[in-house]
């Protein structure tokens, strides 16, 4: 198999990376974090200026065609600048969710919107009973003449409170937790009856809790089939949970080369507190793991866009089992292996630790994963448990 | 008007450069390489004159091996319209380099050179000099602006002290210093456009131009370690110091 990058993906590579080298240092993103929204409006607008919101979507609607592989490039390297803008958010879920699920007129209207940089999307998908299942729904949709009307509180909105528009779930009909019955609703975030409260989540990005009483959309705004959405929301978070395994490497890398580089440093004894083998076996186990999790999320960002739904599944949830168990291994080695300093403000290595936390419970923790795994047969699918 | 810009394969420029262990050379193998920073401001002013109209068409030439053409292609993805590479697997000196480029220079018919004041790996900065010599052309060597008219081209220089500058009548060989311009990154769109730009394969023979190595390296070896410093206690004890231990008083 052949794992080099083509020459547009090796361009595209190069030109984000460097962007985050130049406009992404731990002293910029600190800046950026104090801005009105939480992240930077001036660092949206070189994305799109780059096309990067563009990316996945279809030539025909503005779009570059990218797969798979080039967000996880671009992830891997906004993972290592810990970005604080809604890439993930707008461009990867809810930009998923129109890619796969929408009409071509809503395709046409949202998508060079996006692109652009003018339109912010969010997902709300999560709810307070529904822990990492998707089709756990009890925000209910009821039929209204030609429209629909919304009742419900979705939790953990991630960046919600920047969000122009919302897609929500919400269940058509059956009851919660059938996969039957549920449909995505393109909502306006300053919709009569949509409220929303804004929060910082523990890596300093930003989340809201929605509460929608009586909101009303209308049929225009049904993305695909009102109670038949769940195959379109489970492919998106398979995609979702690739794209946070790459984001997680980028992550990764960095709090690697950190610690490496500290490790060389820092004197103690009289010595590089490198020289002593302790240290160096966890070093070593250190890189092992980012090793491990680079593989598996490369053979997840190819496995993301299979069609047959098992074994993109059993791929997918593979591989967010490693990223999650990787965080904490990697991420306890690097606070240890700082001392005191790994759990200051002021240190990057702290920060880069929350976030990847957050990123392993963001759809699905490793044991939840390593649960839907083993429910599918194990990796190679015939390790079926009874 | 048509511009040439030479670009260079080098050591990415926020890679450590480490020594061979033999000290023959600097270690190249599985280290990252990107365009010299130099040459990519280079670029970047040629597609700023051709975007506001005073060029028409941007070569970009690279002399190396094979690998040299992501070098060029990411040259055409910042916006050049077509890229030459001249192949050549060993290492070429600043002489064989403006060797070859005045054999492109000849075949191209540019109005206008623009080159890299150096590269990173080896700052010689002789390549843009030296083609002006061998062309008989004026230069204009780090350039901090720009202006280029119909047949004259006024380069500002940064020189010590202070700033010149000169009236160079065209066809003129510029270099450009590091405060020209900020380079711009390849977005996606011109990534795409840059996949259908032609990129013709060449060797220095193609322009009559003897590259072969005049100089021999004898070694190479790393810098020297920063010594720890010491902390002076008073403006006194300083001064004493740099008088009787520096010597530098």
């Amino acid at each position: 198999m052949n794992f080099d990058l083509s020459e547009e993906q090796r361009l595209l590579k190069d030109s984000v990376e460097r962007l985050m080298l130049d406009s992404y240092s731990f002293g910029d993103r600190r800046k950026y974090q104090t801005e009105k929204r939480g992240f930077s409006e001036a660092m949206w607008a070189r994305y799109a200026e780059l096309g990067l919101l563009a990316l996945p979507f279809a030539e025909e609607h503005g779009g570059f065609g990218g797969g798979a592989v080039e967000t996880m490039i671009v992830m891997e390297a906004f993972g290592k600048a810990l970005i604080l803008e809604p890439y993930f958010a707008t461009v990867v879920l809810a930009g998923g969710l129109l890619r796969l699920g929408a009409s071509e007129a809503q395709k046409a209207e949202l998508i060079p919107l996006i692109a652009e940089g003018r339109t912010k999307l969010a997902f709300a998908y999560a709810e307070p009973q529904s822990r990492y299942d998707l089709v756990d729904v009890e925000t209910r949709a009821k039929r209204d003449g030609d429209g629909w009307i919304l009742n419900g509180s979705k939790d953990l909105v991630l960046h919600g409170d920047a969000a122009d528009k919302i897609i929500v779930s919400a269940r058509t009909a059956g009851d919660t937790r059938e996969n039957d019955g549920v449909g995505l609703f393109l909502v306006d975030a300053d919709a009569p009856g949509l409220t929303r409260r804004g929060y910082p989540t523990q890596d300093g990005l930003r989340a809201a809790d929605i509460t929608l009483e009586r909101v009303r959309v209308e049929t225009a705004n049904v993305i695909g089939d009102p109670a038949g959405a769940f195959p379109v929301i489970s492919r998106v978070a398979d995609e979702a949970v690739a794209a946070l395994c790459a984001e997680a490497v980028g992550s990764f890398t960095q709090m690697q080369a950190i610690t490496l580089d500290y490790l060389k440093t820092r004197e103690q004894f009289g010595k590089k507190i490198g020289s002593f083998q302790v240290l160096q076996h966890r070093a070593v186990d250190m890189f092992v793991d980012l090793e491990q999790s680079r593989s598996m999320a490369i053979y997840a960002a190819i496995m993301a866009v299979e069609s047959d739904a098992s074994e993109r599944e059993r791929a997918v949830s593979a591989a967010k089992v490693q990223i999650g168990r990787s965080a904490k291994a990697i991420g306890q080695q690097s606070i240890q292996l700082h001392g005191g300093i790994g759990m200051t403000m002021e240190h990057s290595v702290g920060h880069y630790f929350k976030h990847v936390t957050m990123l392993d419970t963001l759809f699905g923790d490793a044991e939840h994963h390593l649960r839907r795994l083993a429910a599918l047969g194990g990796l190679s699918g015939d390790q079926r448990m009874e | 008007m048509k511009l040439l810009v030479p670009v260079k394969r080098v050591i990415d420029a926020n890679v450590k450069a480490r020594v061979k262990a033999d000290g023959s050379g600097v270690e190249l193998a599985n280290v990252k390489m990107a365009i010299n920073p130099f040459d990519e401001i280079a670029v970047e002013e040629a597609i700023r004159l051709k975007e506001a109209g005073k060029a028409e068409e941007i070569v970009v030439v690279s002399i190396g091996p094979a690998q040299a053409a992501e070098t060029l292609r990411t040259a055409l993805a910042m916006g050049a319209d077509r890229a030459i590479l001249v192949k050549v697997d060993e290492l070429v000196e600043p002489l064989g380099v403006a060797k070859v480029l005045k054999g492109v220079v000849e075949v191209e018919r540019p109005r206008l050179v623009i080159l890299g004041k150096q590269a990173i790996d080896d700052d010689s900065n002789q390549t843009g000099q030296m083609l002006a010599g061998l062309l008989g052309w004026a230069q204009g060597t780090f350039a901090s602006k720009v202006e280029v008219a119909a047949d004259r081209a006024r380069v500002t220089r940064e020189v010590d002290g202070g700033l010149q500058t000169v009236d160079l009548k065209l066809p003129a060989i510029i270099t450009v210093d590091l405060r020209l311009n900020q380079p711009r990154y390849a977005s996606l769109p011109n990534i795409m456009k840059a996949k259908k730009k032609p990129l013709d394969e060449k060797v220095p023979a193609d322009f009559g131009a003897d590259v072969k190595a005049k100089l021999k390296v004898i070694k190479t070896e790393e810098p020297s370690s920063r010594k720890t410093g010491v902390k002076v206690g008073s403006v006194a004890e300083l001064v004493d110091k740099l008088k009787n231990e520096a010597g530098v008083l």
